[in-house]
């Protein structure tokens, strides 16, 4: 029995056993990746994972069991289990889900340098390169960590109610940490980058001007740093720092479970509630979309973990509360349909809530028409230490590379400006917001018990941020 | 399973690896997750999988193989991408077996548990009874085996199985509190008390009020002081020191802490981390990472080790050396004395999102969450919200006046990586900020 026929086989045979509804996610995933260290290849890692995950919904609670397995035999004692315990659970209040059609599709992400096709040694040199130009910079560096992923993601899914897709995805992640020296001092610079597609990844995000440009920056900081002024004043922050403040601030508070509560002894609620539809968060210029569509995006797809067709969210919309992230469990919660966020990391985990690439939908100014705008404040372009508190109300960001700002001009560089601020003070300072759209920073959103850290893009456009208390 | 692991490694020598460690693992837990008092979904694992470390001519590769049926393959793919590698020059090779292990310990009573709704009810009432309007929280019934074979006349079993129910109680939003309880031993798995315990807290937080920065004494909580030991667990890592994360580097023997402060690894000790070996086989030990304040040795595997010229301190995970399970030495102060102490300062309770500025310096900070309590002369003057804890690792650590002489067991999601055996603890002069309205 192949594969496929055993994810048909393990929802017919849920539905035999009693669920009112079934699903099974068939995942294999390929990964490639290694580790430079100071020069020195750590280790390569070449991994291979696949199994089956099925869900059924009995008795008015959820069941979930995994294997990885692959025979008739164990999807039956995995389907016995899930059907089982759900059952056992004593739910008072059955759980729904919202209705979705059943739908056939089969897609995938485009490849341009197919991941298989390029040999791993000719990955590693490519770093290597960069870390050698790094070198060239003749700077004392003696922290220099470089971690390069590459994953193949093979996916089947399969409901009770006919849905069958199939699809293919290819996803490219590089993260550094870069650790600089001068006399007494230390910078440190972490920067991460995401693409779904191939080994094209590097020349699209121009890796190695990147990491030159954040070792540079470092140094320049070292050199020439003074301390960020305290007080009240402009801050424009750049495409990275918009890109966290939109996953932290807007992002994270409108995941519809998080919401009800599903996540509130983890990550955590939400200063959103079910009524919270229309509430002001923020200045009129103020549109965060999530959108899985995004074209090479890290957290590309096109239909969702519950088989429900991927579409852009309007999170905030003209800095208004105007949509949340919903499941097909969450939706029946809020009477309303699914907007196929639901992921799960591997076909060992469930299908919750997620976020995918979010970001400030871009404005039209341009970076230098936003700094000509202000008298006094600071450009942040970067940042380091960040954390939000887990109604994700209250959001800190300290910068890595950030410039004082003195009348419209861009003066030397600031260290660790730190922006500690409410999330309606964020939004709500907002009046300009850039043309410079950049979706490759990436990260890993962290989720649910067992822990679920998946994919999320992190970028967005600069954005210029009026009067906030700075230190 | 242990001929999954033997057949693995003979074929990774058979095709041209010097250094060869291949860990099965069988994974037969169960976990039930709920929320607003009610469960949410009931989770079953059934994963059979092998890590994969081999060293082939100083290249090193490591994988997961999940597919039995593809061997051959999967470890022929492996020895291709550790060719396709340049030498690691700083790697020293694997520890050389046999080994004599202590006896597996493990209570049949937690590995035949079918269910556990039983204690979820347990918990939710105990947090519903102290006042709380709401709960979420996971129960599991943890049950691994292990099969370790290695190249190096290494052949290890291990059994492991353990319960847990970690429950968030709250009354509202901002009036919430946290309970754990840990156990491997059936008989002392208590729910009901985690959930009391996060059920009062959250009661005692009603109507909080914005905190006011400045520095402040601070009495952690064990789960809170927990989440401020992983990281010092973690970040002793000699790998992750050699990679410039740590705080740690050209520390050892110099005073990072409080002289009344003493951490140790041990996987040995009864928590949710023991074990009988590491990663490599080594058969795992007891020893002080920081005794009375002064950093006395990183965690090692084999290959660290010999870098650094000193033994392993047989904590070998796939790659990186991490600790097992962190035990801090309590002190002498009672959790009431400890109270007294404390004449204008906070209460934490818990905290999560922790994140630095540079892991060489150890600027971080992170967000206390659940109760924060404003303590005058020994007595909850305030309840507090909105506040964050920003200060630098080892400073805290360094101003660490006082430990509780009684010690609890916590882990908690990606806070509480790490068991730990964590007393009450009082820093002095803490810096604690918050956001501008």
């Amino acid at each position: 029995m192949g594969d496929t026929d055993l994810v048909d086989f393990a929802v017919d045979y849920a539905r035999t056993k009693g669920a009112a509804y079934a699903e099974a996610r068939y995942e294999q995933h390929f990964r490639e990746a290694f580790i430079l260290k100071n020069g020195v290849v750590d280790f390569v890692e070449n991994s291979e994972d696949e199994g089956i995950g099925v869900r059924v919904l009995a008795g008015g609670s959820l069941g979930f069991s995994c294997t990885n397995t692959l025979t008739k035999a164990e999807v039956r004692g995995i389907v016995d289990g899930a059907v089982r315990t759900a059952k056992a659970t004593k739910r008072k209040d059955p759980i729904v889900f919202a209705p979705e059609p059943a739908v056939t599709s089969n897609w995938s992400v485009p490849e341009g340098k197919k991941l298989v096709d390029v040999p791993v040694e000719d990955k590693i040199a490519a770093v290597q390169d960069i870390d050698k130009a790094v070198m060239g910079l003749k700077y004392k560096i003696p922290g220099r960590f470089y971690t390069t992923t590459c994953l193949r993601l093979v996916k089947y899914f399969a409901n009770s109610e006919g849905s069958r897709i199939g699809s293919y995805s290819p996803r490219v992640r590089f993260h550094h940490y870069l650790t600089l020296l001068k006399g007494g001092d230390a910078e440190q610079s972490y920067r991460n980058y995401g693409w779904s597609g191939g080994w094209e990844a590097l020349d699209a995000w121009k890796l190695e001007d990147r990491v030159l440009e954040e070792a540079r920056t470092c140094m320049n900081g070292l050199e020439h740093g003074t301390k960020s002024p305290e007080g009240r004043m402009d801050l424009i922050v750049g495409p990275p720092v918009a890109g966290i403040m939109a996953h932290e601030s807007c992002g994270h508070p409108t995941e519809a479970d998080r919401v009800l509560g599903r996540e509130a002894s983890l990550a955590g609620k939400s200063f959103i509630t079910p009524q919270s539809l229309g509430m002001k968060v923020g200045s009129e210029a103020v549109t965060v979309v999530d959108d899985p569509t995004v074209e090479h995006a890290i957290a590309y797809y096109l239909y969702d973990d519950e088989g429900v067709r991927a579409r852009r969210r309007y999170l905030y919309k003209g800095g208004l509360v105007n949509e949340l992230l919903q499941n097909r469990e969450s939706a029946s919660s809020f009477k309303t349909r699914s907007n196929g966020a639901s992921r799960a990391t591997n076909y060992d985990r469930e299908p919750i809530p997620r976020m995918a690439n979010t970001f400030v939908e871009p404005g039209s100014w341009t970076p230098e028409e936003m700094i000509e705008g202000v008298k006094h404040g600071i450009w942040m372009k970067t940042y380091m230490e960040w954390n939000i508190d887990d109604k994700r109300f209250n959001g800190k960001y300290v910068g890595r590379e950030a410039y004082l700002i003195e009348n419209g001009e861009v003066k030397g560089p600031v260290r660790k400006t730190v922006v500690e601020l409410t999330t309606p003070m964020v939004w709500g300072s907002v009046d300009a917001v850039g043309n410079d759209l950049d979706l490759m920073e990436a990260g890993f959103c962290g989720k649910s018990d067992p822990t679920q850290s998946l994919d999320a893009c992190l970028g967005g456009p600069s954005m210029r941020l009026r009067g906030v208390r700075l230190r | 399973m242990e001929d999954y692991a033997s057949q693995i490694v003979k074929a990774a020598v058979k095709q041209g690896a010097q250094d060869a460690v291949v860990e099965v693992a069988v994974d037969r837990s169960h976990q039930i997750r709920f929320s607003r008092n009610e469960p949410v979904i009931a989770n079953r694992w059934r994963k059979t999988t092998a890590s994969v470390f081999l060293a082939v001519d100083q290249r090193v590769v490591a994988g997961e193989v999940s597919n039995f049926s593809k061997i051959p393959e999967r470890i022929g793919a492996l020895i291709k991408s550790a060719r396709a590698a340049p030498k690691n020059s700083g790697y020293r090779g694997i520890a050389k077996g046999p080994f004599k292990y202590g006896r597996a310990s493990l209570d049949r009573k937690i590995t035949s548990l079918e269910d556990g709704a039983d204690y979820v009810e347990a918990a939710v009432n105990g947090a519903l009874e102290e006042g709380a309007k709401e709960t979420a929280g996971s129960f599991w019934r943890s049950h691994e085996a292990h099969y370790l074979e290695t190249s190096n006349g290494v052949s290890a079993e291990d059994e492991r199985a353990h319960v847990y129910l970690s429950l968030r109680a709250l009354v509202s939003l901002d009036s919430s509190g946290h309970g754990v309880s840990c156990a491997t031993k059936l008989s002392q798995f208590d729910p009901e008390k985690a959930g009391h315990k996060a059920g009062r807290i959250a009661a005692l937080a009603k109507n909080p009020k914005g905190g006011k920065p400045g520095t402040y004494d601070i009495l952690f909580d064990p789960l809170i002081f927990g989440s401020l030991l992983d990281q010092v667990g973690a970040r002793a890592s000699a790998w992750l020191v050699d990679a410039g994360l740590s705080p740690f580097a050209k520390q050892l023997g110099k005073k990072v802490a409080s002289a009344a402060f003493t951490l140790y690894d041990d996987g040995t000790a009864d928590t949710l981390g023991h074990r009988r070996f590491d990663a490599e086989g080594v058969p795992v030990r007891k020893k002080a990472i920081v005794e009375k304040g002064v950093l006395k040795t990183y965690l090692h595997n084999t290959s660290t080790a010999k870098k650094a010229k000193v033994k392993s301190t047989a904590n070998a995970g796939l790659i990186a050396p991490e600790p097992f399970a962190l035990v801090c030495q309590p002190g002498d102060w009672t959790r009431d004395e400890m109270f007294k102490e404390v004449k204008d300062g906070l209460w934490l309770t818990n905290t999560w999102y922790t994140r630095f500025q540079s892991y060489v310096t150890g600027d971080f900070s992170t967000i206390p969450r659940d109760g924060i309590f404003r303590i005058k002369n020994g007595e909850i003057a305030e309840v507090w919200k909105d506040v964050r804890l920003t200060d630098n690792l080892l400073g805290v650590f360094k101003r660490i006046k006082a430990l509780s002489n009684k010690t609890e067991q916590v882990m908690w999601w990606y806070e509480v990586t790490t068991p730990t055996i964590a007393p009450y603890a009082l820093a002095t002069k803490v810096g604690i900020t918050k956001s501008a309205m």
